[in-house]
């Protein structure tokens, strides 16, 4: 570790929890510890310190809990296939797998791991020796939803990872969430294999405590003519960041990511994606928004880069924010790097209050003044959850929404 | 019904409003005209309650009951209506979901019972046909990609189902053909009766062809200058306001 830099607490606790790692996690160990948790100065991590939200955090694993929390009613009633990891341990009920899945906790580690490239992941890599392992075999069309739980109770920092493989033809639906009472630090990493043809549907929905500091890494490689679905809520927390990091390897793949972040008193969140387009004709949309009230802090990053093979991209992302009060606060950086002659790219980014004139007219028709916030709120987020296949997936996001503004 | 007494407002720091007293008894129709810039506008936002539109002093009731005290939506739920002069788009908020949620916002502010989806859609189909807005037109988005005669259209309906007790239009006829003239007319006679009053504001007479006032008052510099019957509308066409402004 560099002795220039004074270690954390933490830092200093997770140094020796890596001391006799085996030489691969060993050396990811290293690759974190050459900058330690990333801080406002390093490139892409300008409006998200982790460095200093974890400048208190408690230095020692998060404990075990046995007891997680009940199930949210409308996701429960999805049945869903469930995967619990409780401050990073997994729990995985394999018999009970749905017909072409296959599962269990296996060796963490694997190619897509090189897609990560940011310090955190490092760090995940190093401390993490068992993963939630998922494969979904080829074309099968697995109707049941796949539900991975992140639950942090108590104190302290905890590590999982994910390593999902759709092979050829096969479609899933996943719904990962972030939830529990914990003021603790969970990294998750989740690496995905898309196989050519494949499709997953992704459901992100982060509810944690407003003190929990959690970082999600997703890193994909998609193969050709595969689909992948992404939709995520969140309602931040002391700092949440959810990243991810996709490849298109194969033709004709494409992606849509919406993503909504709904953020209240001095909850932090950022999404930030980098997508490299490798091969010709993929297409991917992109959406952002962001609802910021209060001291809330919204963030959204979002890179393109089209390699010189990338031809016939048509690539398109548009990021806007809604600032409720003066202390509200959004950073977009939306970034375009195009390598190919023959793409289609654009990107745009706005920032705003809401329509005060939009607003008494709804209210000269008799709505409150806060029937009429949150009905332009909701029009604000729009689409957002449209594209989520599974109908009551949708709904559960939308009764999010509900009840987020009913506190608004 | 509706008594405005020595009212001013004042919008940024001007006074817009320079003491008007107007009153207008449940059960007629009363016309404000005048020239551009004479308070038209300002007169219906701040009777309707819009922010930062300064009332510095004067009253308004309606049904003997002061309305200032009240937000934009109390007001509406005690029957007051304001056609815009110029009807916002509202893109995400869908049209049919948004006057339902409205309707029964003021129903449930008045004890009443709320109306039910069904009864709901039952209703601005109806007046849908009256004002000539198709089932597709309900369909969008809150007046998205409506023309200028569309969105009247559009208040109208709303007028239609919410029946207020009074209704001030502000330049409803602007903007309109003749045929959507007659709409207007057809809308506002259906609903006139002696406990509902209207206050049509207009720069035209042609509006009032189809709905024949009580009173006309003329507006000119923040204060009614002139009141008289429906003769003064056509004398006011003929002669202009240049006579008014002077005055004012």
């Amino acid at each position: 570790m560099s002795t220039a830099r004074a270690l954390s607490a933490l830092e200093t606790a997770l140094a020796k929890r890596a001391e006799g790692l085996a030489p691969a996690r060993a050396q990811a160990f290293g690759n974190f510890a050459r900058t330690g948790f990333p801080n406002r100065r390093m490139e892409g991590w300008r409006w998200s310190d982790l460095s200093a939200a974890l400048r208190d955090a408690e230095p020692s694993s998060a404990p075990i809990h046995q007891a997680p929390p009940p199930l949210a009613d409308d996701i429960a009633g999805l049945k869903p296939f469930e995967i619990r990891i409780v401050n990073g341990r997994i729990d995985i009920a394999a018999d009970a797998a749905p017909e072409g899945m296959n599962c269990g906790v296996i060796d963490a580690g694997g190619d897509i791991m090189e897609l990560a490239g940011n310090p955190v992941a490092a760090l995940n890599a190093a401390m993490v020796k068992k993963a939630a392992g998922i494969e979904i075999e080829k074309d099968v069309e697995c109707a049941q939803p796949i539900l991975i739980r992140h639950i942090n109770e108590g104190a302290g920092f905890s590590f999982a990872q994910t390593m999902m493989r759709l092979r050829e033809g096969a479609r899933a639906t996943v719904i990962e969430t972030f939830e529990g009472a914990g003021a603790a630090f969970h990294s998750h990493s989740f690496y995905l294999a898309l196989k050519e043809g494949a499709a997953l549907d992704r459901t992100l929905i982060c509810e944690a405590n407003p003190d929990a500091v959690i970082h999600s890494l997703f890193a994909s490689r998609i193969e050709a003519g595969a689909m992948f679905n992404m939709t995520a809520l969140s309602i931040g927390a002391r700092l949440s960041r959810h990243e991810a990091r996709m490849q298109f390897v194969g033709a004709g793949a494409r992606a849509n990511i919406a993503t909504a972040a709904l953020l209240s008193g001095e909850r932090h969140n950022d999404f930030t994606s980098a997508i490299g387009f490798l091969a010709e004709g993929c297409e991917t949309r992109q959406t952002h928004k962001g609802v910021v009230r209060d001291k809330g802090r919204n963030v959204f990053q979002g890179k393109f880069q089209v390699d010189r093979a990338g031809q016939k991209t048509d690539a398109r992302m548009n990021a806007d924010a809604l600032l409720l009060s003066d202390t509200a606060e959004t950073n977009h950086k939306p970034e375009l790097e195009i390598y190919a002659d023959d793409v289609q790219c654009a990107h745009g980014a706005t920032s705003g209050a809401l329509d005060e004139r939009a607003l008494f007219y709804m209210r000269q028709r008799g709505l409150s003044e806060r029937e009429a916030r949150a009905m332009l709120i909701e029009a604000f987020i729009g689409s957002t959850f449209d594209n989520v296949a599974h109908p009551g997936v949708g709904e559960a996001l939308r009764h999010r929404v509900g009840k987020w503004l009913e506190g608004a | 019904m509706l008594k405005i007494a020595d009212l001013h407002v004042a919008v940024a720091g001007h006074e817009i409003l320079k003491g008007l007293t107007l009153e207008v008894p449940a059960g007629e129709v009363h016309a404000i005209m005048g020239p551009n810039g004479s308070g038209k506008s300002t007169l219906s936002y701040a009777v309707a309650g819009r922010e930062n539109y300064d009332v510095t002093a004067g009253a308004v009731t309606l049904g003997g009951e002061n309305v200032l005290d009240l937000d934009p939506n109390e007001r509406a739920a005690k029957g007051l209506f304001l056609s815009f002069q110029h009807p916002m788009e509202i893109p995400g908020v869908a049209t049919m979901n948004f006057i339902r949620t409205a309707l029964n916002a003021q129903k449930k502010a008045r004890g009443e019972a709320e109306i039910s989806a069904a009864d709901f859609l039952k209703l601005i189909r109806a007046k849908a046909k009256i004002v000539g807005l198709s089932d597709e037109k309900l369909k969008r988005p809150f007046n998205v990609g409506f023309s200028g005669g569309e969105k009247k259209r559009m208040e109208m309906l709303q007028m239609a189902i919410f029946e207020p007790k009074f209704a001030i239009m502000d330049e409803t006829d602007s903007g309109l053909d003749i045929d959507a003239l007659k709409m207007v007319g057809d809308v506002v006679n259906s609903l006139r009766g002696p406990a509902r009053g209207f206050l049509v504001i207009t720069h035209y007479q042609r509006l009032l062809d189809h709905i024949k006032p009580d009173r006309v008052h003329v507006l000119a510099g923040g204060r009614i200058v002139k009141s008289g019957g429906p003769e003064l509308a056509k004398a006011l066409e003929e002669s202009g306001y240049e006579q008014f402004i002077e005055a004012a």
